[in-house]
């Protein structure tokens, strides 16, 4: 166990240095001269050199990437060209935006899979069969920014049922007191109910929009794994041993049908982070996603190099840590493990 | 105990194919609808008589209509025509993508496969480097540092396909390898050259094929999302994508068809192709993998 441990480790950090290569050769050198970008096309060559040299663009190329790798380890990831602020704070405040549509997206993606997984497992019939399978075609085909826009024209504009692109709460409606910084969660804790209502109301069509990737995704996972098990003989034992088909699916079927869908998780994390690109423009809503799409249109690119760096480092970090995790819950895998 | 119908070999892959077909509809409804996909952006634009850039100011953001049977945009120009020209862009990145894809991202699974334990170790921490961001923001990157624009978005997406396709090839080929046909060409003297195209290739071609379907629809979906944030197709090229950034403006007052037509294209393009891979997959090989990048 500790030996596939210390590998997954080892090839984890090979792997981010080599993004980070990547990352510095394509966002760094091949864009050309960033001192052009900062001062504009007419400013004084002596002013352009002074620049170039504090920026470090005289150094070796080795160099540079050692000043590139250290500066974002240490959280300094430059400043932003339009406002001047630094990046890591104009991404500190947005994340909880991020985060809160994040979090539910997430429970509702597993909650929603779980669910029907096992309800079209359990129920199996050319109907309930036809209905998760189109159900997670359309999930994985449909873009999910154009997803969004319909549901606001639907509920919103002809329907009136739900908020429309406003963000995290109506116009004048003050946040609650900053605790989690999580808007649900602070109004509950402050007891303004009306305002927990208002960001409810505002999560439910963001949270559909971007979880429904990682739902279709996990349905179809879930759906074919329970299949599988429930073919194994340990279902037909536990069955003679007289439990339910319902007990034998839940209790027996369900948690080892979970595995792969657990290593798919750093999947998902991936595609949430890239779906909150997507997504939050659409609903304004102001999150590190929106400050990405924003930078991209305002060619202000210090925060979008951050977002891809922070964004690979985020994901390989994932999936390090769910490979381990599938490693202490199942004998398999660790074997597996040992024999490569 | 076994009945003597049991014991038959089991039927070919062609037969077990032309079986599964006899009444799958949804397989049949997604060919039809693809095909017609394909057929618009081939002979659409040829024989619409309005053009994908000609401005119509007399009649900007009009609902559908017989004359614009998806209206017109905010500078009056003809969705429908927008539309056959996007669908022409997307079918011809995502074709573009795989087969750069499978060239590259293959071949390094090929040599990291057949070549020595070095070889192995080196190309696929490459392919690891690769596969170290979600494949979208890799896509992006790519376009953030080499300029926006349909090449370096294609560029973007295939560079995200190659740690798939290399980690496919390269599994198959280290399993085919290990087996009695490969050992007994070898021990016949065929040059490796020989082993890899006539006997380690074919062996991968049907999953190759399937899953290349799969890798088709993400790339479309893909470019639609690089579009819509504004590093794929530039204004005013017409990608469904980008159009729909275009008609967002429109959408929650009234102008709903600017975006809606462009994402239905996406729609069927990438459903209709996971479709097809997907039951395909199914006739030829019941227990395969999960399809897809991500």
């Amino acid at each position: 166990m500790l030996r596939l441990i210390l590998a997954r480790v080892v090839t984890s950090i090979i792997a981010l240095v080599g993004a980070s290569i990547f990352a510095f050769v394509i966002l760094r050198v091949t864009p050309g001269d960033p001192t052009r970008l900062i001062l504009g096309a007419f400013a004084p060559q002596e002013s352009v050199d002074r620049l170039r040299e504090e920026l470090g663009l005289n150094l070796p190329l080795a160099d540079q990437y050692l000043i590139y790798v250290r500066d974002f380890l240490a959280g300094d990831w430059g400043f932003s060209y339009s406002t001047g602020e630094p990046v890591a704070t104009q991404l500190a405040s947005r994340f909880p935006a991020t985060l809160e549509l994040g979090l539910y997206a997430f429970l509702f993606a597993f909650v929603g899979a779980v669910v029907l997984a096992l309800l079209a497992a359990y129920r199996r019939g050319p109907i309930s069969d036809g209905a998760t399978r189109a159900l997670s075609f359309f999930g994985l085909g449909v873009p999910p920014f154009w997803f969004g826009l319909v549901l606001m024209i639907v509920f919103f504009e002809h329907l009136h049922w739900l908020p429309g692109p406003d963000g995290r709460l109506g116009p004048g409606v003050a946040p609650p007191p900053a605790v989690t910084r999580l808007y649900t969660i602070d109004a509950l804790l402050a007891g303004q109910f009306a305002t927990f209502a208002d960001a409810a109301a505002h999560l439910v069509l963001p949270v559909i929009t971007l979880g429904l990737f990682p739902l279709s995704f996990l349905l179809r996972l879930l759906r074919a794994n329970l299949l599988d098990v429930s073919r194994e003989p340990f279902i037909t034992v536990a069955r003679s041993r007289g439990l339910s088909r319902w007990a034998a699916f839940v209790r027996h079927a369900l948690p080892n049908a979970f595995l792969p869908t657990l290593t798919a998780a750093g999947l998902l994390l991936g595609q949430l982070l890239a779906g909150s690109v997507l997504v939050e423009k659409v609903f304004n809503w102001p999150g590190v996603g929106a400050l990405v799409t924003d930078g991209i249109l305002r060619q202000d690119f210090s925060v979008v190099q951050a977002f891809i760096l922070i964004s690979a480092f985020i994901y390989v970090l994932a999936n390090l840590l769910v490979d381990i995790l599938a490693g202490f819950i199942d004998p398999r895998v660790r074997h597996a493990g040992m024999r490569r | 105990m076994t009945d003597i119908a049991d014991r038959r070999l089991p039927p070919s892959t062609a037969r077990r194919l032309a079986r599964g077909l006899r009444r799958d509809w949804a397989l049949y409804g997604a060919l039809a609808l693809f095909g017609a996909l394909v057929l618009l952006a081939a002979f659409g634009p040829l024989l619409w008589p309005i053009g994908p850039l000609e401005m119509d100011f007399a009649a900007t953001l009009a609902p559908p209509s017989l004359a614009h049977p998806m209206g017109t945009d905010g500078t009056g120009r003809d969705i429908f025509a927008r539309f056959m020209d996007g669908a022409r862009v997307s079918l011809s990145v995502g074709a573009a993508v795989v087969l750069t894809g499978f060239v590259f991202g293959g071949g390094l699974g090929l040599l990291a496969g057949i070549g020595g334990w070095t070889a192995d170790v080196l190309l696929m921490r490459i392919v690891d480097a690769l596969a170290a961001f979600p494949p979208l923001i890799l896509a992006m990157a790519v376009t953030v540092g080499l300029g926006g624009g349909l090449h370096t978005a294609a560029l973007g997406i295939m560079l995200s396909t190659v740690p798939f396709y290399a980690r496919l090839i390269r599994s198959d080929v280290l399993r085919l390898r290990g087996q009695t046909f490969i050992e007994a060409t070898t021990a016949l003297g065929a040059r490796p050259s020989r082993i890899v195209f006539r006997h380690l290739l074919p062996h991968t071609a049907s999953t190759m094929l399937i899953q290349s379907a799969a890798v088709f629809g993400y790339s479309i979906l893909t470019l639609a999302g690089l579009g819509f944030v504004g590093l794929g197709a530039q204004i005013p090229e017409p990608e469904w994508g980008a159009m729909i950034t275009e008609g967002l403006q429109y959408a929650l007052t009234g102008g709903w068809w600017v975006s809606v037509f462009p994402g239905i294209g996406v729609l069927i393009a990438v459903v209709t192709t996971n479709v097809i891979a997907d039951h395909v997959r199914d006739r030829i090989d019941p227990r395969g993998q999960q399809l897809g990048v991500v």
